[in-house]
């Protein structure tokens, strides 16, 4: 049944936006109610970050228009978004962490008097804190609050900004049971004053509990915009997402994995965001490590890398013990790593190709101190061109690549079939369309070949399943399913990384039988 | 051979603004230029032997400083305040251990200015303490050693001791400190092009995490960026001793801003990650030139200050600008 | 998490610091005579307040600036250039002299914080222009000179002592130093310039005026510290060109002591106060003791160096990884790997 309320609170018409030749989103409309909650789900890469950030006014759509009750309203920026009733929730916090809870609680709000009463914003404070079922002192700092008190915070500061419309894009992914309760408690009564809610997740289960209505979207486009009630269960909803096309794994030959080469990995814990991994990689085979956001995989990877000064644990590279803690020591091991934000912990922007593809070689590169110029340029030349970028293109900055390219000097950097043995690599694909994508995953699989141990993290599932031997599952800073591919399938990955079991029976039969029926 | 990348590349968009800056630097560089040697040439007494010797002495002693500053400013620590205070010091040590003879004052002096570089060096590299507060404090605490160590008075070289003449010596006409400075200019330049540390300093200069991730040891390459400025400065001291044939923490005078200023001047980037020695030479040139001319011209010193500070500020503005339009 | 402090610690740890540093201070100061030589009076107290009011509202400048995130290098010279303009100018008219100075300030901290806000520049570069410049024209103005002020009915009245430890000049100082506590207190602006250096760009998603806030606090900043010299040279009845970059290490370590952190978002006015008072104490007490001039160089650099070292943002980083460096991995847990087994869970 479609409540086709006479009051249309909020609708997109025909929304497009491309960002140089990617298509993020093609001729996608929505349409949210007063009073009701609308989920929108999507698979990474679907258009839902686009869709939501043309809604909060960071991004302007190169066509199609925004009506609030029925007026076409602009957006240009964020605070006109803010103005129009639309407020964010999202994963990064517009929280100031020095500040209190209710300094933070009415940050840029523009209602209230110049004068601060504190009487009163400490009981208003209170007020919004309890209602939103928050067990924290409002004098508290915010960085002494953990990620979901945070999040929780940032709601009760919309809700306290009287907005509208709520957005709350993934918001659940770091919370605990308990606090998910009381996140969707406070949605329902907001949306029953009258308001309305976009609820934006991967958690299936979650979306089909607290939404009337679901917006999905695949490639850009939406595919299906239904009531809830029509849908019978989350395997329709995945069904809808994912699609029958599946892309066919191309990973068909054998490996020569040599023996004893490989990392192992015992008991390691990074407080507090990882406990007791503990997981094997041998040389030639691909760990696709997937899990939502704040389940530990970047943490994990990191700390292999030697970032994490805190972690505890054990690894063992062809045998021999690796320290971490130590990026330096890791380099000498033989470990490479690319990070998941290439611009801040990876590329030098405004340093050529060739500088960036051997920035990690050059004590091999160098003899008492001084650098073999000709040996450098040939290792840059060689590596260029095993990452398919064109040799004349080496004294050219990085700055102004596409991120595939970005992408692909960055990865020139970790793969050499000389020196490295574990290969790490965080969302290898990120800000990469879909041809450029191709040839990195050409290229680590390549690296396998070779037989370098990859462990790679991604969260976007078909890059998992076409590129890992092995998938592992994290949630929570656990492991919760390591399968080989053949094992596994989208449907079950979706359910491991949100815990959403339901029955074993559900487990198995969301299992590959049905998929290679499907095939 | 690789086939073409199959991703699509922006075309760099040549922005008409970006043109338009780019061609504004151009000019006002070359109107500068213009003015700079207009100067020169009309100001009596600038094209007298005596008066280039002068220069090229002021700019051997603020050139000194200056590439090791240029050093501090290319790993991305932007500069550091206490590099006047650092020269003023060893020229007092230089002095003070004289007597124990020339090789012994010389070595030991650029030892201290060494150690002096390293302890802020693994500091700031170390627990990445803010680079201009530390220097801060140190050229106070080495102002204090240094008052402590010489109790406060002026120090002079032994009566009737020589040895040290032939830093104030002159070869072909030209001051020895301007062959020290070329000698350390090319020999900084090469470490900077062709050595690792050279490299990876320039790297730990544009994005020291990214450095870090990347696996370089941060730490010790900005160590080693301090320890070869506190070397070259303690050279410059050793000079300075030399040529005031006194010490004490006067000497200081406007040599940190000097220095400062030449590298910012000669095109090292205060952003760090790019720049080379050379350029700071050219800074230091520069500013000699410019702060012998108002001297000629009986401008103040007040004048000679804000001229330099003002260039600063210009530099410092149209580079970011600059950026800024490549940026967009 | 650590134990469960006192309520009062766990939400005003950090606030309460500062004065537990200037409570140290002062008892070591009231103690001065029993173990080292010199006597210990009003008089003291009196110089404290007196330099409250000249660095210590340098500090408080410097402080603004730090907790939106940046630092004003050219406090010091524009604390030189407040009291030069105000010795030239204000000869028939002391708060023409004044206005001129605080004018000034505002135009100076206008141009800085226009660059820091919007061409988003970092703050170090261009105030270290701005150092030299200002330190130029306070010379240039001077001619290199000391310069006097003719009416030393101000300078008494200035000085003249009140109630034995304040003096005209210290009241003003602490009237600024409450007016901008109540600012912080009692309005929005102490937790929009806080939210500004806690996290620029979260603030500015959020709504606060982020420019506003930092071309504001640069004007305030250079406008407090003219005004400060002002007093100062009228106070001393003359004004003098100085090339020493001591106000900046006083002022710093003032501010770190009371609670700022270079890396922003921290502080408040009365904080900064504490501190101001704090190391004043230190160097009255130096002052007394009859140190030598290097011991006071090298304290008050040393005190500096050491309160940079424990903001230093990698310090803990730092030390983590010494310890983890010193228990290399343990072979801990059940040792259970998890294989590529099939229906392995």
């Amino acid at each position: 049944m479609e409540t086709r309320t006479a009051q249309k609170l909020l609708e997109v018409r025909h929304a497009s936006k491309s960002y140089g030749a990617v298509r993020a989103l093609d001729d996608a409309s929505l349409e949210l109610a007063a009073g009701e909650i609308l989920g929108l789900c999507g698979h990474n890469g679907a258009g839902k970050s686009t869709l939501v950030k043309i809604l909060t006014g960071q991004v302007r759509p190169d066509s199609g228009e925004i009506l609030m009750q029925g007026e076409p309203i602009e957006m240009r920026n964020s605070l006109q978004a803010q103005s129009h009733g639309l407020a964010i929730v999202d994963q990064e916090l517009s929280l100031a962490p020095d500040l209190s809870v209710e300094e933070n609680l009415f940050l840029g709000n523009i209602d209230l008097s110049f004068l601060r009463r504190p009487g009163a914003i400490r009981r208003r404070a209170r007020d919004l804190v309890e209602r939103i079922g928050l067990d924290v002192d409002p004098r508290t700092p915010v960085q002494r609050l953990s990620i979901g008190e945070r999040q929780l915070v940032e709601i009760a500061r919309l809700v306290g900004r009287d907005a509208r419309v709520l957005i709350l894009d993934e918001p659940t992914a770091t919370l605990s049971e308990s606090e998910i309760e009381r996140v969707f408690t406070v949605a329902r009564e907001l949306v029953r004053e009258g308001r309305s809610a976009i609820f934006v997740s991967h958690r299936l289960d979650e979306v089909l509990d607290l939404c009337d209505r679901v917006t999905v979207l695949r490639d850009g486009r939406v595919v299906a915009a239904r009531s809830t009630a029509d849908i019978a269960d989350r395997q329709e909803l995945i069904k809808m997402m994912i699609g029958k096309e599946l892309p066919p794994p191309q990973r068909s030959e054998a490996v020569e994995v040599a023996a004893g080469s490989g990392a192992v990995i015992e008991a390691l814990t990074v407080p507090p965001a990882v406990q007791g991994f503990a997981h094997e990689i041998r040389g030639g085979e691909i760990v696709g490590l997937t899990g939502q956001v704040g389940s530990g995989t970047s943490e994990v990877l990191r700390a292999l890398a030697g970032l994490e000064p805190e972690a505890r644990g054990t690894l063992l590279l062809d045998g021999q013990p690796v320290k971490l803690g130590s990026p330096t020591g890791a380099l000498r091991a033989g470990i490479a790593f690319a990070s998941n934000d290439r611009k801040a912990e990876g590329l030098f922007l405004e340093k050529t190709v060739e500088a960036n593809l051997v920035a990690t070689r050059l004590p091999a590169l160098s003899r008492l101190g001084l650098v073999r110029h000709r040996a450098l340029r040939e290792t840059a030349r060689k590596l260029a061109d095993f990452v398919k970028i064109d040799a004349s293109r080496l004294g050219d900055t990085v700055e102004h690549f596409s991120g595939g390219n970005q992408q692909k000097v960055f990865l020139g950097r970790c793969l050499d079939r000389g020196d490295v043995k574990l290969l790490i690599l965080d969302e290898p694909t990120r800000g990469v369309d879909v041809s450029g994508r191709a040839e990195i995953h050409q290229l680590i699989r390549e690296a396998a070949l070779a037989g370098v141990a990859v462990i790679f993290a991604s969260t976007e599932l078909d890059e998992i399943l076409e590129l890992s031997d092995v998938v592992v599952t994290m949630f929570g800073g656990q492991i919760v399913a390591s399968l080989p591919r053949e094992q596994t399938s989208a449907e079950l990955i979706s359910a491991d990384m949100t815990m959403s079991h339901g029955s074993g029976k559900e487990r198995e039969a969301a299992a590959p039988a049905q998929e290679g029926a499907d095939r | 051979m690789s086939g073409a990348a199959t991703t699509a590349d922006p075309i760099a968009v040549r922005d008409n603004r970006a043109t338009a800056i780019q061609v504004a630097l151009w000019g006002s560089l070359a109107i500068f230029a213009v003015l700079i040697l207009f100067g020169a040439f009309t100001t009596d007494g600038f094209l007298t032997t005596t008066n280039v010797k002068a220069i090229l002495s002021s700019v051997a002693f603020v050139g000194m400083i200056a590439v090791g500053t240029a050093l501090i400013m290319i790993s991305g620590n932007l500069f550091s305040l206490a590099v006047g205070s650092t020269a003023a010091a060893c020229a007092m040590s230089f002095l003070a251990l004289l007597p124990d003879g020339i090789v012994l004052a010389i070595v030991a002096t650029i030892a201290l200015g060494a150690v002096l570089g390293l302890i802020q060096g693994l500091l700031v590299g170390g627990i990445g303490a803010n680079p201009i507060i530390v220097t801060i404090g140190a050229a106070s605490l080495i102002q204090g050693v240094a008052l402590w160590a010489s109790s406060g008075a002026t120090l002079v070289p032994p009566k009737g001791d020589t040895s040290y003449e032939w830093l104030n010596g002159h070869i072909l006409t030209i001051p020895v400190p301007v062959y020290i400075l070329f000698g350390a200019v090319i020999l900084l330049d090469l470490l900077l092009r062709r050595s690792r540390f050279g490299r990876q300093l320039k790297l730990v200069g544009e994005n020291r995490e990214a450095a870090r991730a990347a696996g370089l040891p941060t730490t010790w390459i900005i160590t080693g960026a301090f320890v070869l400025a506190g070397v070259f400065t303690a050279i410059a001291g050793v000079e300075l001793g030399a040529f005031n044939e006194s010490g004490s923490l006067l000497i200081e005078g406007n040599l940190t801003y000097d220095a400062i200023a030449a590298a910012v001047v000669g095109g090292v980037a205060i952003t760090g990650g790019r720049g080379t020695v050379w350029q700071a030479l050219g800074g230091a040139i520069l500013i000699a030139v410019i702060s012998d001319i108002l001297l000629l011209r009986d401008y103040s010193e007040g004048v000679q200050i804000l001229v330099k500070g003002v260039i600063v500020f210009a530099v410092v503005i149209l580079t970011r600008l600059n950026r800024m339009r490549l940026e967009s | 998490m650590s134990a469960r402090l006192p309520s009062f610690f766990r939400y005003r740890g950090t606030t309460a610091r500062p004065f537990v540093i200037l409570a140290a201070f002062a008892i070591a100061f009231a103690l001065l005579p029993t173990y080292a030589s010199g006597e210990v009076g009003s008089a003291n107290v009196f110089n404290v307040f007196q330099a409250l009011s000249g660095i210590g509202l340098v500090a408080l400048a410097l402080g603004l600036t730090m907790i939106i995130g940046e630092y004003d290098l050219s406090v010091s010279s524009t604390y030189l250039l407040g009291g030069m303009l105000a010795v030239k100018t204000g000869g028939d008219s002391p708060f023409l002299g004044v206005v001129v100075a605080v004018a000034a300030g505002l135009l100076v901290g206008f141009i800085q914080g226009f660059l820091v806000a919007k061409l988003r520049m970092s703050s170090m570069p261009v105030t270290l222009g701005g150092f030299i410049s200002l330190l130029g024209l306070v010379f240039l103005i001077s001619n290199s000179k000391s310069v006097n002020y003719s009416d030393l009915s101000v300078s008494i009245w200035l000085n003249d002592p009140v109630m034995s430890i304040f003096s005209a000049r210290s009241l003003i100082a602490i009237a600024i130093f409450l007016i901008a506590a109540a600012i912080f207190a009692f309005t929005w602006l102490g937790r929009d310039v806080r939210a500004v250096g806690s996290d620029r760009e979260a603030s500015r998603t959020a709504g606060v005026r982020v420019d506003s806030i930092i071309i504001g606090t640069f004007m305030s900043s250079a406008a407090i510290s003219c005004f400060s010299g002002a007093l100062l040279s009228y106070s001393l009845a003359y004004a003098t060109p100085n090339r020493t970059v001591a106000p900046l290490v006083f002022a710093t370590t003032m501010a770190l002591l009371g609670g700022v952190s270079l890396s922003g978002g921290r502080g408040f006015p009365l904080g900064i106060a504490a501190g101001a008072i704090s190391l004043s104490l230190l160097n009255e007490g130096m002052a007394v003791t009859a140190a030598q001039p290097y011991v006071t160089y090298l304290v008050t650099g040393g005190l500096l160096v050491v309160v940079t070292i424990i903001d230093a943002p990698h310090l803990l980083r730092w030390w983590k990884t010494v310890k983890a460096r010193n228990n290399i991995g343990f072979r801990g847990g059940s040792g259970q790997l998890a294989t590529t087994k099939a229906g392995d869970r």
